[in-house]
């Protein structure tokens, strides 16, 4: 059989499709934006090469504000793993228990994340509105007032506010990876601990986590990679307003694409964004290896 | 590379479609569905022997305020030409800008006709050599449109679009509300304009009501204020990058709205609203005051209510009169250099951009770039006395985000969100413009 | 005991009010489907509609041309869910089963596409497409959308493949199978649980999709449901209660199948996680 599956031909023909599609499609403008990043183009006109002028630029511009954006989605991927992922494993494990009606709340649980980015803004949107919206109807309905604020409006608020839901609609999503590792541990395993008269929380401590470790690394990859590359709830909320408080890298991407027509620029952002992410889901590896 | 690139893609196409036998069959449905599509819309089929089809792109769509005014044009267009068929397509604004900019990258994939901003948005276009030049086919039509309709839409002498409609920034009054604080007119004085604000804040009612979501919805109270301070050619040569932005009577125009935001005239609340919004809060007669573009009118007027529209009044009278106003011609249809049919294109770009302009302006969706040769007698209320204002203004600049280039403008925007916020005052702005936009 | 019975009790209070959250937003976008501007935009916020505008569907369905969008972006969603499923299982297979020197580091490789983000590669692809006439095709979405797809595919394909025992193919192959004979007779079969896992990831990625939607295609005829979405609301004016009925008929379609397969869905997260 090793001489059946060593043929190279084989090989060839079974990798060629995925390899044609990869790279047609997401590495060669990969690499077509590597090579505009060294240009200042309007993206329809003549380009002239500047070199890494726009990298110069990019971090060191307050005009800009690419380091802003940077330390947002920086913060928005911390508050992902430690709020976020925490909340969700701890639904998990809830669930994973064997509780009254756990499908339907699995099933409840997943749905903010089948709902379009565009309703969830919407929604967010009438939530905070400073008039009508809940949030403030409430606080003013419990007397407190001097709690209320123009949420998205205000420089102190903003990025808080477009966090909530940023970190809220994939709850689900992670709870459910995770959920399904809960499910994975042998019985047995848990049984037996349960023998020796573990507590719950004993047996979610020492038996669980340990087993579920590899969908947890694989969890917190995707809320970091996922956070640096937000965009779609950011844009319909403020999209980096107010005076850019909740910008993000893909938010001022966008910007530059397309509003400014600065597509080096733009070009140049989307190149850190793809060394950023890869960059932290490799440390992310080497950190969960270090623990093994 | 690009080549390559294709045929990457093509081959990948065709492996992973060949490779596995099952989606084949799943494949042939979606191919059934298009059919039975071109056959619900016989006319966009395979054009007849002699027939030409001229594509077109918008951003009428279905729910826009214009759409029965590109349907009536175009309709007309067609009756009258026969054989030629428009084949058009509408788009949702914010969307579109992404989409004409992409187009642009291969001219072979852009329509023949497509709508598009006069001012700094085409002139890109036109840099690239991707717009055809309407000079020739404009003489035809040079009596029924004025040359100075088309100098928004003009690079290097020559011209590249055809204006729709034309706009101006418009201070809508809700006369009920003024009643309540004792005045029975639109106050044409600042002093008067602030009593009036006083004495609707005394009365719990708030005047103005300003989306600080989309910044150029802040531009349409900042530049007449502006305007009516250092005066309408000041302003013009500031937008156009030949006067410099460091100008104290520019800080003192800042100082005045930022006075009036301190004041408490403005909802505080529209910082973090977008434009329907407070339009809708306006309607429902919440704010005094709104001060929007001339397209409100139709809106406006329908709406129940007693409103009344005017100018911003006067901040220097030593440089600036009542009359100027901010606005100009930037809704417009452009022709593709790529298109193949250009001649005809452009042709049918001036017919039908009349034809939009003519059924646009009386349902008082915008007031006519071109010279109406058809009974207004029937225009709204509103969008009459806005013509009104316009045929008797006194000095025009067009709206700053459309007459400089994308990157500028957009610095510009910053900084006039940062004023609406209170985040820097008039020395801020000035100096901080001045240093960035050189 | 007594205790346990306790935390239990709070753990199912805070299970429910969690529910509760995650279900408002589908109360919220089914009630203000119904209502008119006004009410949604203040007097009427979250409650149930005064009048009952079933006429905001009709809107949506006519001037919207929603069903045809709708049909549009099933067709384009399973097409790309397929070739997504295909690709990758191949290379699944090549890069898990076949003998050949650089496979770990390809995985790698492919893996480098779950940090690319989608809006940066739109003008490339879009000078491609219409260098190969693809524009205004439903493969202008596919293509991309499966592209965007494949990383995540091979990473679930690769958890379910490696768990599938060696000996299989061995005896397939001592049986006289060839490649192609294993692959479609033995792999393919029990590769069934890993569909409705890469199925759900695929669909999540292309049914909401509006960025490449609007750019690669230009004809009605053709538009996908977010495009649809977005083109409701126009440039001056705004009618909310069509809107929401657009974002109802966009969104309960996915739910109701969501609800009924999400046994199935959720087992072979499950047998997901096992493996990936």
């Amino acid at each position: 059989m090793n001489k059946l599956y060593s043929n190279k031909f084989h090989i060839i023909v079974f990798l060629l499709p995925a390899l044609l599609l990869f790279c047609g499609v997401l590495i060669a403008p990969i690499v077509m934006s590597a090579y505009y990043s060294f240009f200042d183009w309007n993206g329809i006109g003549a380009k002239t090469f500047i070199g890494f002028a726009n990298y110069k630029e990019l971090f060191s511009s307050n005009a800009i504000g690419f380091m802003k954006a940077l330390r947002n989605s920086l913060l928005l991927a911390a508050l992902s793993v430690f709020l976020q992922l925490p909340l969700a494993l701890a639904l998990a494990l809830a669930l994973g228990k064997g509780i009254k009606g756990e499908r339907a709340f699995l099933s409840i649980y997943f749905m903010p994340v089948l709902i379009s980015t565009v309703v969830i803004g919407q929604l967010w949107l009438k939530i905070y509105n400073p008039d009508y919206g809940i949030l403030n109807v409430f606080l003013r309905a419990i007397g407190r007032d001097d709690l209320t604020r123009i949420w998205l409006g205000k420089r102190e608020t903003a990025l808080g506010a477009v966090f909530v839901p940023t970190l809220w609609q994939y709850v689900g999503y992670h709870m459910l990876l995770l959920y399904a590792g809960v499910k994975s541990v042998p019985t047995e395993l848990r049984e037996a601990a349960m023998l020796d008269g573990a507590s719950d929380a004993k047996v979610n401590r020492y038996i669980v986590l340990p087993y579920i470790k590899p969908i947890i690394r694989i969890s917190v990859i995707f809320a970091i990679t996922g956070s640096l590359k937000s965009f779609d709830l950011i844009y319909v909320l403020t999209n980096g307003g107010p005076f850019h408080s909740t910008e993000v890298p893909s938010t001022l991407m966008i910007s530059m694409l397309f509003l400014r027509n600065r597509y080096g620029m733009g070009s140049t952002i989307a190149v850190m964004l793809i060394i950023l992410c890869f960059a932290f889901a490799l440390l992310i590896n080497a950190i969960f290896r270090e623990e093994d | 590379m690009k080549k390559v690139l294709a045929t990457l893609m093509a081959a990948a196409l065709a492996v992973s479609m060949t490779a596995c036998a099952v989606p084949a069959p799943a494949a042939s449905a979606p191919a059934a569905a298009p059919a039975e599509e071109a056959a619900a819309e016989a006319p966009a089929a395979p054009a007849a022997e002699g027939e030409t089809t001229l594509t077109m792109w918008c951003i009428a769509t279905e729910s826009d305020a214009n759409r029965p005014a590109y349907e009536q044009a175009i309709a007309e267009y067609e009756a009258t030409h026969p054989g030629i068929k428009i084949e058009w397509e509408a788009f949702e604004n914010q969307s579109y800008k992404t989409k004409i900019k992409a187009a642009m990258s291969d001219p072979d994939s852009l329509p023949d006709i497509f709508f598009t901003w006069a001012g700094a948005f085409l002139g890109d276009f036109v840099d690239a050599g991707n717009v055809y030049c309407l000079d020739d086919t404009y003489k035809a039509f040079a009596d029924q449109l004025p040359e100075v309709m088309m100098q928004n839409a003009s690079y290097g002498g020559s011209h590249y679009g055809v204006p729709l409609t034309m706009n101006i920034v418009t201070l809508f009054a809700n006369m009920d509300l003024l009643a309540e604080a004792g005045w029975d007119h639109v106050p044409e004085t600042y002093e008067d304009l602030t009593a009036c604000c006083d004495a609707l804040v005394e009365k719990g009612i708030t005047p103005f009501g300003c989306a600080g979501k989309e910044t150029w919805c802040v531009t349409e109270y900042l530049e007449p204020i502006i305007e009516k301070t250092i005066g309408y050619e000041a302003l013009n040569e500031v937008f156009a990058g030949r006067a410099t932005w460091n100008d104290e009577g520019i800080a003192a125009s800042v100082s005045t709205f930022q006075d009036m935001i301190n004041k408490g005239y403005f909802d505080p609340n529209g910082m973090a609203l977008g434009n329907d919004e407070v339009k809708a809060n306006f309607i429902a007669g919440k704010y005094a005051f709104y001060q929007n573009g001339s397209w409100n009118c139709g809106e406006v007027n329908d709406a129940e209510g007693n409103f009344q529209v005017a100018l911003f009044p006067v901040m220097d009278s030593s440089k600036a009169t009542y009359g100027q106003v901010i606005g100009g011609p930037s809704d417009t249809l452009a022709v593709a250099g790529s298109s193949k049919n250009a001649e005809l294109a452009a042709n049918a770009a001036f017919e039908i951009g009349r034809g939009i302009c003519h059924y646009g302006y009386l349902a008082g969706s915008g007031l006519p770039a071109w010279t109406p040769d058809y009974d207004t007698s029937e225009v709204k209320k509103l969008v009459a006395d806005v013509a009104e204002i316009v045929a008797n203004s006194e000095g025009m600049t067009l709206f700053g985000d459309t007459a400089m280039s994308a990157d500028p403008a957009n610095t510009y925007l910053d900084y006039v969100s940062q004023v609406y916020g209170c985040e820097i005052d008039g020395q801020g702005f000035i100096e901080g413009l001045a240093n960035d936009l050189q | 005991m007594k205790n346990s019975k306790a935390i239990r009790t709070v753990i199912y209070v805070g299970l429910v009010l969690w529910a509760l959250i995650n279900l408002f937003p589908v109360y919220w976008m089914f009630t203000f489907s119904l209502k008119d501007n006004e009410e949604i935009f203040g007097a009427n916020v979250a409650g149930l509609p005064r009048h009952w505008l079933w006429s905001n569907y009709t809107s949506a369905l006519n001037t919207g041309h929603m069903a045809k969008y709708f049909l549009n972006s099933i067709i384009v969603a399973v097409i790309t869910i397929m070739i997504t499923l295909a690709v990758a299982l191949m290379a699944t297979f090549a890069l898990t089963r076949l003998i050949w020197k650089q496979r770990r580091r390809l995985n790698r490789f492919f893996m480098l596409g779950l940090t690319i983000p989608i809006h940066a590669s739109i003008v490339p692809v879009y000078v491609t497409l219409s260098r190969l006439h693809l524009l205004n095709t439903y493969a202008a979405l596919i293509v991309p959308y499966a592209a965007f797809s494949l990383s995540m595919a091979i990473l679930v394909c690769t958890g379910f493949m490696n768990e599938i025992p060696r000996e299989l193919d061995e005896a397939a192959c001592m049986d006289g199978c060839n490649v192609w004979g294993i692959f479609f007779r033995i792999i393919v079969p029990l590769m069934k649980p890993a569909v409705a896992t890469v199925g759900i990831y695929t669909f999540l990625q292309c049914w909401n999709e509006l960025m490449f939607a609007n750019i690669f295609i230009s004809k009605t005829s053709l538009k996908t449901l977010p495009v649809g979405i977005q083109a409701l609301s126009g440039q001056y004016t705004t009618a909310w209660g069509p809107i929401g009925a657009a974002l109802v008929l966009g969104t309960f379609p996915t739910l109701i199948v969501y609800v009924f397969l999400s046994k199935r869905i959720q087992e072979s997260f499950i047998a997901g996680a096992i493996k990936g």
